[in-house]
């Protein structure tokens, strides 16, 4: 059998080393970011069934003993089952007003071509360059005044107010882009535009929609600016602020505040697990013909 | 089925001079299929979509089978329309794509059923009725389209360049079905293309447009034959009709036209009623012929400036003496010249067509006029 000449022979080894390298390279920095990512959340999670004096002689240690109680402890002792009610009230009904009203108004903005249209996208896209932080003292203000302070309702609907822009911005580009041809279709179908909204914009758009619910829910769910400001009692209090509740001015209980972390996190784990696929989808649409 | 009529059909957008359609005229009979041929931007898709109901009409009247329309809403003018980019609904099945329009009109389940098999049967779409579209080829698509449209049982049928996303092997075999569905269904059709290969083809009769304005209305052949102006006589044919300028002079009696690269006889025309000065001359690229440059008294003289072999044929490009401009001639195949070499060209007399320089409307030969 004759064997390949030298040279022939050197570049094949050369390029499978490349190849190599470059799957290696490659595999390499993705295992680096999953640890970046995940470490931490493992960390937290490993904190959540340790107690606070075990952390403090032991940061980073395995669990000994699996102190599941603390769960129960969290969620009976410490209100956390109020808590994690009000979230659930609050940013699903946030959520669900602001998919609803912002994809009425991005599928307006995009389709229809009336005298403000621009100056409407231009006022919602411009409220998003602003930090919502400047509007909190005005946003107190309005709520003691109509009675909405420490409310769910009221911070319901600062929290629609908050996500709104940003909403409409994202599904105009994407609403922008389903073809007039299939509204016309749809017209000549006999469809009226609100029939033509819900049976044809909000199927077809439904991997943007769904990246904004996903967007939505896990902002707000993780919000805690507004909601310290805008509820004082105790019983209103959202999860956030209940995990807060764990930390005092010269004592944190690390243990508790990791264990409310894992009951916090668990409806975001489920959201993006149920969406995760549309998301993939909303985030992909259009990049290939 | 049913006629549709234009009467000075207009329509204009808000700050712009120019109406987009300008006084549009238009018999479509019964059962016939109409052709609107242009370039882009000429007014063809704009004046369908005013039929269709998906424009206002901001002046002028539209009848569909006897009834003026101009403010009835598309849902109610019984007319279906297949799509340029066939508008298929993408979350839904082939079957329910075609079911959509009749479920709204609250059809009867069975009926729908019913309907929607007999359109996939005739379209060859049975085993694809529940696959989406995005599972579908570019014909399958096609047909798709046009079977929402069928099912639908309406007065007439509007196309809006439906194969032009489609490939050239393609495109010929949908044309042929288009052509075989019209005779099938003896439907009104009215379809838009700025392809003549497919007005030619497919129409029994066209209707050229030109900047938002109706240039000529025919039967193909009649308008390939007889344009009524050089934009007509430019638009159809391929490679394009040779239009030159000339100067109407006699010789020998008898009026002729004058380039710098030669004569071109004008017996036809009654020399009366030709223009003093500039005319537009006009001659098919498969009417010139190729004759020798120095021994012809009549005729034009230039140098081959470029030879496409096409197989089938041969196209000559010859820029004529004196800049009187450039001519395209199909030849033999065989035909030996190349980039460089002297021709002579000639045309029958019956293959002249004559141009008022002005308004570039045709100016009739003495057999084409009225008696």
């Amino acid at each position: 059998m004759r064997s390949l000449p030298r040279s022939a022979a050197a570049g094949s080894f050369a390029r499978s080393l490349s190849r190599l390298l470059r799957s290696g390279g490659l595999m390499a920095a993705v295992v680096l970011y999953t640890l970046y990512s995940a470490l931490p959340f493992a960390w937290v999670g490993t904190m959540s069934v340790r107690t606070t004096s075990e952390i403090s002689a032991a940061h980073f240690a395995w669990p000994e003993t699996f102190h599941w109680d603390k769960f129960r402890t969290a969620w009976v002792d410490s209100n956390f089952a109020q808590y994690f009610w009000n979230s659930t009230v609050v940013v699903v009904s946030a959520v669900a007003i602001v998919t609803l009203l912002g994809a009425a108004a991005a599928h307006c903005l995009a389709r229809y071509n009336f005298r403000g249209n621009r100056l409407v996208y231009f006022v919602l896209f411009s409220s998003i360059v602003f930090p919502p932080q400047i509007i909190l003292i005005s946003l107190f203000q309005v709520l003691v005044e109509y009675d909405l302070y420490n409310s769910r309702l009221g911070l319901t609907l600062v929290y629609v107010s908050l996500q709104l822009p940003l909403t409409v911005y994202l599904l105009e580009g994407f609403f922008a882009r389903i073809p007039q041809d299939l509204f016309d279709a749809a017209k000549m179908d006999g469809y009226s535009d609100l029939e033509i909204f819900w049976r044809i914009v909000v199927p077809v758009g439904m991997p943007a929609i769904a990246t904004t619910v996903i967007l939505n829910f896990i902002q707000l769910w993780n919000e805690f600016l507004f909601a310290v400001v805008l509820l004082s009692d105790q019983d209103a209090r959202t999860l956030p602020l209940g995990i807060r509740a764990y930390m005092g001015d010269y004592f944190q209980d690390i243990g508790m505040i990791a264990t409310g972390m894992m009951i916090a996190v668990i409806p975001v784990v489920v959201i993006y697990a149920f969406f995760s696929e549309k998301l993939i989808q909303g985030m992909t649409a259009g990049a290939v013909k | 089925m049913a006629a549709v009529h234009l009467e000075h059909i207009c329509k204009r957008y808000r700050g712009t001079a120019q109406p987009a359609v300008d006084d549009v005229s238009l018999a479509v009979r019964d059962g016939e299929f109409m052709v609107l041929l242009g370039p882009s931007g000429c007014g063809k898709s704009t004046t369908l979509r005013m039929i269709a109901g998906l424009e206002s009409i901001s002046d002028g009247r539209l009848t569909i089978g006897g009834r003026q329309v101009n403010d009835v809403p598309a849902k109610d003018r019984d007319i279906a329309m297949v799509f340029q980019s066939y508008a298929l609904y993408p979350h839904m099945t082939v079957a329910d794509n075609l079911a959509f329009g009749l479920r709204r009109r609250k059809v009867p389940a069975a009926e729908i059923d019913a309907r929607v098999r007999s359109a996939a049967s005739v379209l060859g779409l049975g085993a694809l009725l529940e696959r989406k579209p995005y599972a579908l080829s570019g014909g399958q698509r096609q047909r798709v389209a046009l079977g929402r449209a069928i099912v639908r049982e309406p007065k007439a049928f509007l196309f809006d360049e439906p194969l032009s996303n489609l490939d050239a092997a393609l495109r010929v075999r949908t044309r042929n079905e288009l052509v075989r569905l019209h005779k099938q269904l003896d439907a009104t059709m009215i379809y838009v293309t700025h392809d003549q290969v497919e007005a030619m083809t497919m129409g029994q009769r066209i209707c050229v447009m030109n900047n938002g304005r109706v240039a000529q209305t025919g039967k193909p052949l009649d308008v390939y034959r007889s344009p009524a102006d050089a934009f007509v006589a430019r638009f159809l044919g391929n490679p394009p009709m040779n239009v030159l300028k000339a100067t109407v002079a006699a010789r020998d009696g008898r009026p002729a036209a004058r380039l710098a690269g030669g004569w071109l006889p004008l017996s036809r025309w009654d020399g009366a009623g030709l223009p003093d000065g500039d005319v537009l001359v006009g001659m098919r690229p498969e009417e010139v012929v190729l004759q020798e440059p120095r021994t012809t008294a009549e005729g034009l003289r230039g140098t081959v400036c470029g030879v496409e072999p096409l197989g089938a044929e041969t196209l000559l490009l010859v820029e004529l003496e004196g800049g009187a401009g450039e001519v395209t001639a199909r030849v033999h195949r065989d035909v030996a010249l190349a980039v460089g070499d002297e021709v002579g060209l000639g045309v029958a007399e019956a293959g002249i067509y004559l141009f008022d320089a002005a308004t570039e409307q045709a100016i009739a030969a003495k057999e084409e006029q009225p008696a």
